[in-house]
């Protein structure tokens, strides 16, 4: 060490800001496509409304879900969407004192990551 | 965020139980509990890879079930409730966004609003637009 009497205190670094980031794409992507998404995976897919009812058929979604980027939307939207639902879920039951914060956390960032986890392995398992 | 009392801050004004519950905070309780409904529309689609994974029997069923009334209900109240998550999103955006000046004038939040709203707006119209195009001509 070149000057060894300098001894600035470091703030200690937050993760905070990694979730908020997820928080906010995760609730812009859901504000922008999600009310689309609900309508169309939930009630045009399923009976046909709009569509082809061969449309979401297995070969069809197979072949979606093993082109990169269908695999990139898909990963997208479903862990974006966890870690939005984590972060609200944590904040909310943080006011409501629900808990210790730690455990509140991984309750839910800690489902979040698992479950993101869980969709890419899921995603490399159905292969390109 | 509050992390419990702190020496700097050592008095938390006694709150009672369940004070989520009851008005004026039921409404927030509500828009926080509206944007869990986003995760929960995620568990949905996990829940089809996981069958679109274990093969075409696994995804059948998972089919028959979306195509279910009950699974007509579910996304019908999801729906509603991402609907208002939407509402709230962009209600909150003025507020979390730098200052957005024009011309050396304020524009006014509530314009901020309006604008987002219409931009979600057509990008879930656009979404649906192409997937109905695509499925007439596929």
């Amino acid at each position: 060490m070149s000057n060894p009497t300098i001894h600035r205190s470091v703030p200690k670094r937050s993760f905070a800001p990694v979730f908020w980031l997820l928080f906010g794409a995760g609730g812009m992507l859901s504000a922008l496509f999600g009310p689309a998404l609900i309508i169309l995976t939930g009630l045009m897919l399923p009976h046909g409304w709009g569509v082809p009812a061969n449309f979401a058929d297995f070969d069809h979604v197979l072949a979606f879900a093993r082109h990169p980027l269908g695999k990139l939307v898909l990963l997208a939207v479903i862990a974006l969407f966890f870690w939005h639902g984590a972060e609200r879920m944590f904040l909310t039951l943080n006011d409501m004192r629900a808990g210790p914060p730690l455990l509140l956390r991984l309750a839910t960032y800690g489902l979040a990551a698992l479950l993101t986890l869980v969709t890419i392995a899921l995603l490399l398992a159905i292969g390109f | 965020m509050s992390e419990g009392i702190s020496e700097r801050r050592p008095f938390h004004r006694p709150q009672p139980r369940h004070w989520w519950a009851h008005k004026p905070y039921l409404a927030y309780t509500l828009r926080e509990l509206c944007g869990v409904a986003v995760a929960l529309y995620g568990a949905i689609l996990l829940a089809g890879l996981v069958c679109l994974w274990r093969g075409q029997a696994a995804f059948d069923l998972y089919r028959r079930v979306l195509g279910s009334e009950a699974s007509l209900l579910v996304h019908l109240a999801l729906l509603a409730a991402v609907l208002w998550h939407v509402v709230t999103w962009f209600q909150i955006l003025p507020k979390t966004m730098p200052k957005l000046i024009l011309g050396g004038r304020l524009v006014p939040p509530r314009a901020v609003t309006a604008l987002a709203l219409l931009l979600a707006f057509v990008c879930s119209a656009g979404l649906l637009a192409v997937v109905i195009v695509i499925g007439a001509f596929a």
